[in-house]
């Protein structure tokens, strides 16, 4: 079974292969290069102390931030680029793995022979699934490191949206699920194209539901609130809490202003000097977030609800495969 | 005699409709059976119940005694031939040997496939998706029989051959059941590719068992007689009525007999495919004059 199923796979194997190898030729110069250029302008040091001072102490981190973010911010939209990744394995490596079986019929070839369907498919699982947690756990380590400085400048926090899905622990998640899925639509529908369509809906369907709607509320959010005059308490904007709302609102609690903050100096003077005078007594600035400090717990409750959905379409994919004839 | 293959109230059912319903026969060891019918009468699900890739819903089929279904002891004693002749289209003969060898540890010939693909002149390196239909089924068939099986099942194995290949793939066919003694099982919607190699028959019909027996008892006790016009009453030697045609004074019946037949009717001996026709032509336009909502 391990032979057949190696011969079966081989292209695609060496296709993930030389896929990893152009993504790695990608991502080591470049990332080598960021990080050089990184040092270069002293980030380094203003990332250990920018969160602990508030920016307005630090004129020459921010000004470093801002050139290194438009001499690297482009390299975000590349990465968005990855986010495709998982969903290809789980259009090229899951979706023809029963799929193309039944299409072409030989399916009555290889479950008529003295090797059960059974062990057929534990095998064949478990080898796909071995190479697909290996190419993800690649990828997903590579992209971390690669995006780490760009992360650290606050541009394209690791917590926030495409971000944290490109990183860390999801991409083995996301990948085991789409490459179970389809697997399963292949039992679904048994033919390849179908089959992919079916990943394809199914995998988008799911990952920005979830992404919208569940991952916000993984653990109560926390609130943070801070005035309006004087800016000491305000939020770094670099220290990679997730903000999932933020608003100002008035003594009564009620919105005023849906999106943004508003920030006024102590005692402003100069052209600003009425800032903030319009505003009722009381008003202050809120925020709903989720701290910094769960990125790995949400990376992990993430990745365990995909595992678990992944173990899910498989058993639900065996079951299926003792009724296709 | 040992059964190869028996089956009692077999049933399959897709949705609301039966494939195959009642299905009650048994196929005695060292037959060379043919398993006759329509398209769509039935013939692939009951193969496929057979070599245990279907479960049935209703009654039981065995092989050697043991149901088939999800059971690779009785798998590794099954050889079987799907319709089309389904291979890996990238995978070399060579490789197709291989792989019999690695899904077959218990019992594998893999000098007797190789033998015979030599001797057929198949190129081991080529691959079969690139071969010729005909050596395509060839391959397949080596492959069945690399198992040594005591029980060879052919889905349509020459439907999509032409005539020459047809004749060689059967002529390969029973140049090697001859020496081992397997029982072979073969379905065709056409009893010509089969008349030559068979001597038990299996007639399926919208779902159901028509006829089954060794085909020279078949041909023995059917008869056809021409006689004066026949208003059903009975007739002495006969004892069932397969077919009736009838013209003002004259009736045209295909019967099956038990004994002398009555004098006053002609009888004329039969061939297989006259008994085969007779059997499949009745209750075939009921179903479809109440499909299309004419009247009969």
């Amino acid at each position: 079974m391990i032979w057949l199923t190696w011969r079966q796979h081989r292209k695609q194997a060496l296709f993930a292969l030389a896929g990893l190898a152009a993504l790695a030729a990608f991502i080591v110069p470049t990332g080598l290069a960021m990080r050089d250029t990184f040092a270069e302008l002293g980030l380094p040091d203003c990332v250990r102390t920018l969160g602990k001072l508030g920016p307005e102490n630090n004129e020459a981190c921010l000004t470093g931030y801002d050139q290194f973010i438009s001499q690297y911010g482009a390299f975000l939209l590349v990465g968005i680029l990855f986010l495709v990744l998982p969903l290809l394995v789980g259009l090229f490596w899951g979706a023809p793995l029963i799929a193309r079986e039944v299409e072409q019929g030989t399916h009555r070839l290889v479950w008529t022979q003295g090797v059960s369907r059974h062990h057929w498919a534990l095998v064949k699982f478990g080898l796909i699934g071995t190479g697909a947690l290996i190419a993800a756990i690649g990828y997903g380590l590579g992209v971390g490191w690669w995006l780490g400085p760009l992360n650290q400048v606050g541009q394209g926090d690791r917590f926030d949206g495409f971000f944290f899905d490109m990183q860390g622990l999801v991409p083995v998640g996301y990948t085991l699920f789409a490459v179970a899925l389809g697997v399963f639509a292949g039992t679904v529908w048994p033919r390849v194209l179908p089959a992919m369509a079916g990943t394809l809906v199914g995998f988008l369907g799911l990952r920005i539901g979830l992404a919208m709607l569940a991952r916000p509320h993984y653990l109560p959010a926390e609130t943070l609130t801070f005035p309006v005059m004087g800016t000491a308490v305000a939020p770094n904007a670099t220290a990679g809490d997730w903000v999932i709302a933020s608003g100002v609102r008035n003594a009564a609690g009620e919105l005023v202003v849906d999106g943004g903050s508003i920030e006024c100096p102590p005692n402003p003077t100069g052209p600003g000097a009425n800032c903030g005078a319009d505003l009722e007594a009381g008003t202050y600035n809120w925020q709903l977030y989720q701290p910094a400090d769960r990125f790995w717990l949400f990376q992990g409750i993430e990745t365990g609800i995909f595992v678990a959905l992944a173990a899910l379409l498989l058993y639900l994919a065996i079951r299926r495969i003792r009724r296709i004839a | 005699m040992d059964t190869a293959l028996e089956t009692d109230q077999l049933g399959k059912r897709y949705g609301d409709t039966w494939a195959l319903r009642d299905c009650s026969l048994h196929l005695p060891a060292g037959r060379v059976a043919a398993l006759v019918g329509p398209n769509g009468a039935g013939k692939s699900t009951l193969l496929h119940l057979a070599v245990g890739l279907l479960r049935p819903d209703a009654g039981t089929v065995r092989v050697a005694g043991v149901p088939p279904y999800d059971n690779t002891d009785v798998l590794s004693e099954i050889g079987f031939v799907a319709q089309e002749t389904p291979l890996y289209p990238d995978f070399t003969a060579e490789e197709l040997v291989t792989m019999g060898a690695r899904l077959n540890r218990r019992r594998w010939d893999g000098t007797l496939a190789r033998t015979r693909l030599a001797q057929l002149g198949i190129p081991p390196d080529k691959p079969v998706g690139k071969l010729s239909g005909g050596q395509r089924a060839q391959v397949a068939l080596a492959l069945a029989l690399a198992k040594r099986p005591r029980l060879l099942l052919l889905d349509e194995p020459v439907a999509s051959l032409d005539p020459l290949a047809r004749r060689e793939f059967l002529q390969a066919l029973m140049g090697s059941v001859a020496e081992s003694g397997t029982t072979v099982l073969l379905s065709s919607h056409l009893l010509a590719d089969l008349e030559r190699v068979c001597d038990y028959l299996i007639v399926l019909h919208a779902a159901q068992v028509k006829l089954v027996g060794p085909v020279e008892d078949l041909v023995a006790e059917h008869r056809q007689l021409v006689g004066p016009r026949h208003h059903g009453e009975p007739i002495r030697g006969v004892t069932e009525v397969v077919r009736a045609s009838h013209t003002d004074r004259q009736s045209t019946l295909l019967v099956r007999t038990d004994g002398p037949v009555d004098p006053a009717w002609t009888v004329h001996e039969v061939t297989l495919e006259d008994v085969i026709l007779a059997h499949l032509a009745d209750g075939e336009t009921q179903t479809s004059n109440e499909a299309w909502g004419v009247p009969a």
